[in-house]
């Protein structure tokens, strides 16, 4: 058994685990945040997708003891307790049926949004390329995408 | 369709798109799917056959019984004995199988042992321990290999590996042939696929020690019939099993026929202190969670030389692999969509249905649909081709004309509405279809290879479930229908409980708007559970979520039922007002007096009557706000061989595609991507515009990347993402989707099917485009998925993909 202590979403949490559990069993079953999913065993639908120390990855291709002193961020603590301007788009565009793929579609979306703020739709479909959605062929998630591009755009002239 | 002035007293929420009231819990990651329900559970994992036919000798489960953390152990034989072999819808010939294997295994994948363990890595460990002993057996793969006669008998009791053989004739076949100029003929091959929900089967059962019941919470999409299916199988009175259906991460048809697990969780939560919880992994879904099942379909059209049809030949062999539950429904939906958008007077179906080594079938989006587009719509380009004809034309040539409408085809399917070459004819200028064939000229000198394609499918909608009684006499389910209840509570808002389930697709914030509408009050004011829990939800045998069902049947019971507790509340507002019930309007949450909106009561005020001051209620009004309904459509006609409708509600869409294809590489590049479909009246154009585009990228999946593909020794050579290919957002093409609306005169609101129509006209679609683009090599598509091996060979050598 191995001790980890590991920040999620700004909480700090510590158990004794297997050298074998991988992250995102640490997350949905020891931390109890179910918000990230499991979709397929082999690190292809990027359901899983966390923030480990600010990048995105997939939880499932991580073991647990590896999040050892990591920071690590899930859709639960995307936004306080408001909304995150993407989470925001994908309600206004219709980016969501299922709902499976959307934790770790809108973990993907805001990571390319924090290194590029006005991606072109290329650059949106290639960025959430690691990430599968049976339901919508993807279409309103890109449009729900540079929507929240704009809005974010949109706020930051506002405040300047 | 009824009156929309007798349904709606606003017309402020219905077709608009109004955000889904579903999302804000689902992009918090607050969603409650099975595997995130709080229970302390023990943890399932199931020994999976390694041979795709094989005799059991020995099944020695000790080793893994003594691993510490193991809890109970159940296996195939066990089971065989405590249950009833799995009941057939379709076919006719005997075939034993059991919810596990139980003397021989018949898939790659089959479950032959279940362990519970306190968590799964430890029950994965225990499988290591399990001794199994196999005598091999020769294997049946492919259509071919079932068929032949010294063929090694996947089911011995049926005598042979063909369980269903039926053949259907309407209209005048022969004299079709007799008056034909020629009578053009080809045959397809359609390949194993499936749409994959993004989450895989989930369940957990529980077992009530005290009164030997079970409760169980399962992704089930089809609740009504697995609820009799379990009881039936393990042979327990329907009122000790309760099942409860929370979030569900996408279905398409994939989860309809979770049951067989569910009666192996049960068997195993006997056995278990506390629930116990089994999620399939991605390899096991691949493997056995279910496919559309391959399919050799050989078709004839006798013809005129103007392009008029005159009749159309079928003779399906679907492989439905090894599960006899679904086997053999396939070919009855392909037949339901036999003539397409055409007005073609006579049929001939032969419907066969063989048993081999692949995993499960089960209905994926569309059933059948999209296969029986694919070869219709190839047939149309291929007899244009012969006859010199535009490929355009000879759609406009066969059409069934908006004066025929309603239109019943020769064996009896009526299309209640629609304008086909409408939506043919805005498809072309929405997509600049003349312009694109000028550009594929000019490119082709550049050579570059540009195709365009067109299909022009349709979408029935809403099972009448007796279509499977042609083979089998009477059938157990017949028509389609659906619960809904409908409340009124303390505080003047709206309750809703119904008997179908959501797999992704809106329905709440659909029955919201509609409500919404019906009471003059914000949908805020409505709250929908969508989460069925079969002790109080109002359910029947048909209860689910397939067939395109939601808008007819499930809006008609919500409809019905909103209606009845609003007729409930103007009776006892007209006695709190003194007004009679005729002089009385519903207006921003209350009743009010239509000379005097003065006069008017709230909902609170009347609830507080119904549920609280009941000596104050009209004589005759029984206390309480909560009304039940169930919505059946009556166009749904009773089993007869000579006149019957598979479907209720046809939509309708056109596709045109054009596509470039490199040579070299043989990839497959979209250029333009326009829709243009009819699902009559649309209720939440955001909600439509979203299933429309997805279902059409499961489609382009199927027509170009997905299939499972076995060796010649049965084993699954896909069972994982890495192999089975699904879209991703690069590559795909921006959908431009446009609509018509015919409003279908046999459901409440006027709307129809949408959810299959995407996937159904998409796969025929896009390969017209690849052949028309590989015309100046004179390659035929008569195979899916057109792979770039596929193409690459075909321009140099085969001339056939």
């Amino acid at each position: 058994m191995h001790r980890v202590q590991a920040r999620i979403n700004g909480k700090d949490y510590e158990h004794e685990v297997d050298a074998r559990l991988l992250l995102v069993h640490y997350i949905r079953e020891k931390a109890r945040l179910t918000g990230t999913h499991v979709g397929c065993d082999t690190g292809n639908c990027g359901a899983c997708t966390v923030f480990y120390n600010g990048k995105p990855v997939k939880s499932c291709m991580m073991l647990a003891v590896q999040a050892n002193r990591a920071e690590i961020t899930t859709v639960e603590g995307l936004a306080g307790n408001g909304l995150h301007p993407v989470q925001e788009a994908f309600l206004n565009r219709f980016a969501v049926q299922c709902g499976y793929c959307t934790p770790g579609m809108l973990l993907s979306a805001v990571s390319l949004l924090e290194s590029n703020a006005e991606p072109s739709e290329a650059e949106i479909r290639e960025a959430i390329e690691g990430n599968l959605c049976m339901c919508t062929g993807y279409q309103q998630i890109v449009d729900a995408i540079k929507y929240a591009a704009e809005m974010i755009k949109g706020s930051a002239g506002k405040a300047l | 369709m009824m009156n929309l002035d007798e349904i709606f007293v606003t017309r402020n929420w219905v077709g608009k798109p109004v955000r889904r009231d579903e999302d804000i819990r689902l992009i918090k990651g607050e969603g409650a799917y099975v595997d995130d329900l709080d229970m302390d559970c023990a943890h399932v994992a199931f020994l999976r056959s390694v041979y795709a036919h094989a005799r059991i000798t020995k099944i020695d489960t000790s080793k893994a019984e003594a691993l510490k953390g193991v809890i109970a152990v159940v296996s195939g034989p066990e089971v065989a004995k405590q249950t009833k072999p799995i009941v057939a819808r379709a076919i006719t010939q005997p075939a034993i199988q059991y919810v596990m294997a139980d003397k021989k295994v018949r898939y790659v994948g089959e479950p032959l042992v279940a362990v519970a363990a306190e968590d799964r890595y430890i029950a994965e460990d225990a499988l290591e321990l399990i001794d199994v002993e196999y005598e091999p057996l020769p294997v049946v793969v492919e259509i071919e290999d079932a068929l032949k006669n010294d063929s090694p008998l996947i089911f011995e009791e049926a005598g042979s590996n063909v369980l269903l053989h039926d053949k259907l004739e309407h209209g005048n076949m022969d004299a079709a042939y007799q008056e034909a100029d020629l009578v053009v003929k080809e045959h397809f091959r359609v390949h194993r696929y499936s749409s994959t929900p993004l989450e895989n089967w989930a369940m957990i059962a529980k077992h009530e020690k005290g009164n030997d019941s079970f409760v169980v919470w399962a992704n089930d999409q089809q609740p009504g019939r697995s609820t009799t299916n379990v009881c039936n199988t393990l042979g327990i009175p329907n009122n000790r099993f309760r099942l409860i259906v929370p979030d569900s991460g996408g279905g398409f048809g994939i989860k309809l026929a979770i049951w067989p697990y569910i009666v192996i969780l049960c068997l195993l939560a006997k056995k278990v202190d506390k629930p116990v919880k089994w999620v399939q992994t991605r390899r096991e879904h691949l493997l056995g969670g279910s496919h559309a099942p391959d399919c050799d379909v050989e078709i004839e059209l006798p013809m005129k030389k103007d392009g008029k049809i005159l009749g159309l030949f079928i003779k399906d062999i679907e492989n439905d692999g090894s599960f006899v539950h679904t086997a053999g429904i396939y070919g009855l939906i392909k037949f339901a969509t036999m003539v397409g958008c055409y007005d073609i007077r006579a049929t001939r179906a032969e419907l066969i249905s063989v048993v081999t080594q692949k995993g499960p079938t089960v209905q994926n989006r569309g059933v059948g649909k999209p296969t029986m587009i694919f070869v219709l719509e190839r047939m149309m380009d291929i007899a244009a081709k012969k006859l010199g004809l535009d490929p355009v034309e000879i759609r406009f040539r066969n059409f069934v004309q908006p004066k025929q409408m309603p239109y019943t085809t020769p064996s009896g399917e009526i299309y209640e509405s629609g304008n086909y070459p409408e939506c043919l004819q805005k498809a072309l200028s929405l997509s600049g279809y003349n312009e694109l064939k000028k550009q594929q000229m000019e490119m082709r000198k550049k050579g570059k290879y540009i195709g365009l394609g067109i299909s022009a499918g349709i979408e029935p909608g809403t099972s009448n479930l007796g279509y499977y009684y042609t083979s089998r006499g009477v059938p157990e389910y017949m028509g389609n229908a659906e619960g809904a209840i409908v409340s009124i509570d303390y505080d003047g808002n709206v309750n809703v409980v119904m008997g179908s389930v959501d797999q992704g697709q809106g329905h709440a914030t659909t029955i919201t708007q509609v409500i919404a509408d019906m009471l003059d009050i914000h949908p805020e004011r409505v709250s929908v559970d969508s989460h069925l829990d079969s002790l109080v939800s109002p359910f029947l045998g048909h209860s689910g979520a397939y067939s395109n069902k939601f808008n007819d049947v499930d809006l008609g019971a919500v409809i019905m039922a909103t209606k009845k507790v609003r007729d409930k509340m103007v009776r006892i507002a007209s006695h709190m007002l003194g007004e009679e019930t005729g002089e009385l309007q519903l207006k921003n949450g209350a009743v009010c007096s239509s000379k005097d909106e003065q006069k008017s009561v709230s909902f609170q005020e009347i609830a507080s009557l119904a549920y609280k001051k009941i000596l104050l209620l009209p004589d005759g009004v029984e206390p309480g706000l909560k009304e039940i309904a169930y919505y059946k459509n009556s166009m749904a006609k009773r089993p007869s061989r000579d006149d019957f409708n598979v479907q209720i509600t046809h939509s309708n869409s056109v596709h045109v595609v054009a596509v470039e294809v490199d040579m070299e590489t043989g990839e497959v590049t979209f250029l333009k991507y326009v829709i243009v479909h009819d699902c009559g009246r649309q209720l939440n154009p955001g909600i439509v515009e979203g299933m429309t585009i997805g279902s059409t990228v499961h489609g382009i999946g199927a027509a170009l990347l997905e299939e499972f593909v076995y060796d010649e020794n049965g084993q699954p050579l896909s069972a994982s993402f890495m192999d089975y290919m699904k879209p991703v957002a690069g590559g795909l093409p921006r959908i431009e989707l446009a609509h018509m609306e015919s409003p279908c005169p046999y459901t409440l609101l006027g709307s129809k099917a949408v959810g299959e129509g995407g996937a159904i006209g998409s796969v025929a679609a896009v390969a017209n485009a690849v052949e028309d683009a590989l015309s100046p090599f004179h390659v035929k598509v008569v195979s899916l998925p057109i792979t770039p091996q596929k193409v690459v060979r075909a321009v140099k050598e085969t001339k056939e993909i």
